[in-house]
């Protein structure tokens, strides 16, 4: 419990997760953040307890090897810290990877979050067709993309995730093609990001089979899939 | 190079691969002389955990002309990766090979990691026998623990340090510096090494064998190299260099804490404890130091639990002034405090008070035998009535768990002294009923038993292991013995124990068994998913070396030992005189109530209960 009368400051801290960091986990992600706040020395709150761990609350997972440039953390602070000290002693006491880029007062609830905008770049090794970013709108648009999960027994399960798929855009450089999309992140109807990459290896396997694939949360938005959250 | 990201998406835990950490040190390769690859053979988990070594990562990289850089044993799956995609073993900060580093560096802590030894070194494309390499091939240092008795690696190594690594290392750096500006020859730079203090350098010396396997000659091939190698410690701990700065790792460890080292040393002499002798003379550091440099590692890695670590932590004269010192401020910045390896006869209300502000949970002590006589055999001077009187003030204090080390396969140790065990884990238990505002739960005494293990530098260096069967009964006839539902029973791997006596007492005709095992792909013995003792025979076997040579026999005390060439202060003469004291299960007292004269004052030390030398 707070003491009565502290000062109480819920700050919500918004970062980037790149670089050697995608390749570590959510608890992993944890465990670094503790480290770092306390190497930051920033009077963040502290849980009672026996190992006192600081209060933070995190916005959904990434998978290990997504990067994001939107991921969220909330701490409460026991004195009043101005947002560009705060900024800067985090950066000064995070590994190369986790970039504090705002922070401010909270006000939507992570359960808010609805939708993410992600990019995946493939790396194409094969013969690359003409029209292979139509080819692959299509793919990505189609009223039923039905994709392979699997239960939590285990068992293959087809799954139609056409809802929870708004293709964006389409774009090839060389031999990279980028592709966006707004997934779902409802709990109800979540689509992994790696369900980009498996669509086109379905759609075209002579193209997509083998390719590497950078995958990167770029923005997080509302229910409306058009209101970026804060 | 960096290992593909491709690759990095297939593996487990792939935070073990990238670098990139908190607190790691880049550098310019341009702007370096010396590069050096710190290599834990083990997983990255286990290496990062050890706190000596990320000290010795600070202390070679605050020297502006050489720069460390980290590497450690992948796991099963990306070792499968790298070799199918042709992927040298790299070091973690600039993916540099191995290879094309100056020094590769191994600390040795435990025998079961040889072969990871030797499988980095593969994935590295380095010849593994130090004959084979070329003049612009790496240097293999070696340290740790295991250097003490380095002959079963001595045909891969180019030099062993022996002792404390703070002060080694920066010498040998700078007698390699001399070599690289003169054009750098192998053979003239290991013999200058080899006359320095504490370096050993063992393809300097020839070794002959009797007929019956043992050594007759232990000589060196030169005149000018030293017949024996003594050991080097840091003389004044207070002064030994420090860092400011540790690397943090990525993904949890097994230690994920500060490790704030008390002392060195050991003033008991329990008779089966290697590093309890190899560590002598004991040094303290002064409780301001600690405390001062608690701060610095409390700034530096962000940690929040800082354990005090030492052989015997109470046994640490200031004690009491050291936690009077830290309490204040890691209690306001929440940092909790635990203090390890407690006596149980030191263990007081006072001290419990301390540590359970924090901490909770149960509590542990080492008995190591069952009965007074084997303890007296032993030298582990704990009585029954202590270890009760320890437990009463814990249970006092709300605590129900108790665990208890011992060792199983003792020398002289029978039956009667394995019924000594659980008669005393049922004391531990009726003591709990016995004590008065006891926690109203039920009690947990878990024994846990290690084998025995004849490690070299100690006064059982002579005494055989039990061989398997026998290793086996002890522990089918003690599981046997147990019926008490709240007393429960762990034991180790009898066959891990073995192969472990096998090597802690090896000479130099092992390394073909382990150059053997590095062909058949052995590799990670220390994990039970892929240690295979049926492997290790029939390694054995193909190189015709008989296993009971090593662990099962007696060694005559007048016969020439692999490690005798090695001086660690400690003189054989003594380790004899208390062999002889523990037949007649005599104890020694420790180093505070009276010197026994064990020789380790010679090497000197601040802050130490030796007598001075004249
Ligand atoms: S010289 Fe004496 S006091 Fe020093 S470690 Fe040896 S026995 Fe102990």
């Amino acid at each position: 419990m707070l003491p009565e009368n502290a000062v109480n400051i819920k700050i919500r801290i918004k970062f980037s997760k790149t670089g050697s960091l995608k390749f570590i986990s959510h608890l992993d992600l944890q465990r670094t953040m503790q480290s770092s706040f306390l190497r930051s020395k920033l009077p963040i709150y502290y849980s009672e307890g026996f190992n006192p761990h600081p209060k933070v609350v995190f916005s959904p997972p990434l998978s290990v090897g997504v990067s994001s440039l939107t991921e969220f953390v909330d701490v409460k602070m026991l004195a009043d810290v101005a947002p560009a000290e705060i900024m800067e002693k985090l950066n000064a006491s995070f590994p190369k990877g986790l970039c504090a880029l705002e922070c401010y007062t909270p006000t939507a609830k992570f359960t808010d979050i609805k939708w993410g905008l992600y990019e995946v770049k493939f790396e194409l090794t094969g013969e690359i067709p003409e029209d292979i970013c139509q080819k692959a709108q299509a793919a990505l648009t189609a009223e039923e993309i039905i994709i392979e999960k699997f239960t939590k027994k285990g068992e293959p399960k087809r799954v139609n995730i056409a809802e929870g798929m708004r293709f964006e855009s389409a774009a090839l450089e060389g031999s990279v093609l980028t592709v966006t999309a707004k997934l779902s992140c409802d709990d109800a109807s979540f689509v992994n990001p790696k369900y980009i990459g498996e669509t086109l290896t379905c759609a075209m396997p002579e193209v997509f089979t083998g390719a590497e694939e950078e995958t990167c949360r770029m923005a997080v938005y509302l229910a409306d899939g058009e209101t970026l959250f804060k | 190079m960096k290992i593909p990201e491709s690759i990095l998406k297939k593996v487990e835990k792939p935070g073990r691969y990238t670098g990139g950490e908190w607190g790691e040190v880049i550098k310019n390769p341009e702007n370096v002389d010396i590069r050096f690859a710190f290599c834990f053979p083990d997983t990255y988990e286990i290496g990062m955990s050890n706190l000596g070594i990320r000290i010795l990562y600070s202390i070679l990289n605050d020297r502006e002309d050489t720069w460390c850089e980290r590497a450690y044993a992948p796991w099963a799956d990306m070792e499968e990766q790298m070799r199918a995609h042709g992927i040298p073993l790299c070091t973690l900060e600039s993916g540099t090979p191995l290879s094309e580093c100056d020094f590769v560096g191994f600390s040795l802590q435990y025998e079961l990691c040889y072969t990871n030894m030797l499988n980095m070194m593969n994935l590295a494309g380095i010849e593994l026998e130090s004959k084979n390499r070329k003049n612009d091939d790496p240097i293999i240092v070696c340290g740790g623990p295991c250097t003490y008795n380095s002959e079963p690696v001595a045909d891969f190594v180019d030099i062993c340090l022996i002792g404390e690594g703070e002060a080694e290392l920066p010498e040998l750096m700078d007698i390699y510096k001399k070599h690289k500006k003169m054009g750098f020859d192998r053979a003239a730079f290991l013999r200058e090494v080899s006359k320095q203090e504490s370096m050993y350098v063992p393809s300097l010396y020839d070794v002959e064998y009797n007929g019956d396997g043992t050594i007759r000659s232990f000589t060196p091939k030169y005149d000018d190299v030293p017949a024996k190698v003594r050991k080097r410690i840091v003389k004044d701990m207070d002064t030994a260099p420090f860092p400011k700065n540790l690397v943090m790792p990525f993904i949890q460890t097994v230690q994920d804490r500060i490790v704030l080292e008390v002392y060195r040393g050991c003033i008991r002499g329990c008779r089966f404890c290697q590093a309890g002798l190899v560590y002598r003379p004991v040094r303290e550091k002064t409780p301001e130091v600690l405390n001062e440099q608690a701060k610095i590692l409390a700034d530096a890695t962000g940690y929040s639990e800082i354990t005090l670590s030492s052989l015997s932590i109470s046994d640490y004269s200031c004690i009491e002034k050291l936690t009077d010192e830290l309490l204040p401020w890691t209690n306001e910045r929440k940092i909790s405090l635990q203090l390890p390896s407690l006596r149980v006869d030191s263990f007081t209300k006072e001290l419990m008070d301390k540590i359970s502000t924090i901490r909770t949970g149960g509590i542990t002590f080492a008995p190591e035998a069952g009965t007074q006589r084997l303890r007296d055999v032993i030298n582990k001077n704990v009585e029954k009535a202590d270890l009760l009187r320890a437990c009463r003030v814990a249970f006092e204090g709300g605590k129900t768990q108790v665990k208890l080390y011992f060792m199983q396969g003792l020398p002289t140790e029978t039956d009667e002294d394995l019924d000594g065990i659980n008669e005393l884990a049922q004391s531990v238990i009726d003591e709990f009923y016995a004590t008065p505002g006891r926690a109203k739960k039920s009690p947990q005494v878990t024994l846990s038993a290690a084998c025995f293990i004849p490690k070299p530098f100690t006064p059982f260096q002579w005494e055989k292991q039990f061989d398997m069967e026998e290793l086996l009964r002890k522990q089918k006839y003690l599981t046997g013995k147990i019926t008490n539902r709240k007393i429960r029973y762990n034991y180790h791997d009898a066959k891990v124990s073995r192969i472990e006596a096998i090597f802690a007492r090896g000479d130099r005709k092992l390394s073909a068994a382990l150059l053997e095992a590095a062909k058949r792909g052995m590799r990670l013995d220390g994990w039970e998913e892929f240690f295979d003792y049926d492997k290790w025979m029939e390694v054995f076997e193909y190189c015709g070396i008989d296993p009971a040579f090593y662990a099962n026999r007696e060694f005559g005390e007048d016969e020439i030992l692999p490690w005798d060439n090695i001086d660690i202060g400690v003189t054989k003469e003594f380790l004899l005189r208390e062999r002889h004291k523990a037949y007649g299960e005599k104890t020694t007292p420790n180093c505070r109530l009276q010197c026994s004269g064990c020789g380790a004052n010679k090497l000197g030390g601040e802050r130490t209960c030796c007598p001075k030398m004249q």
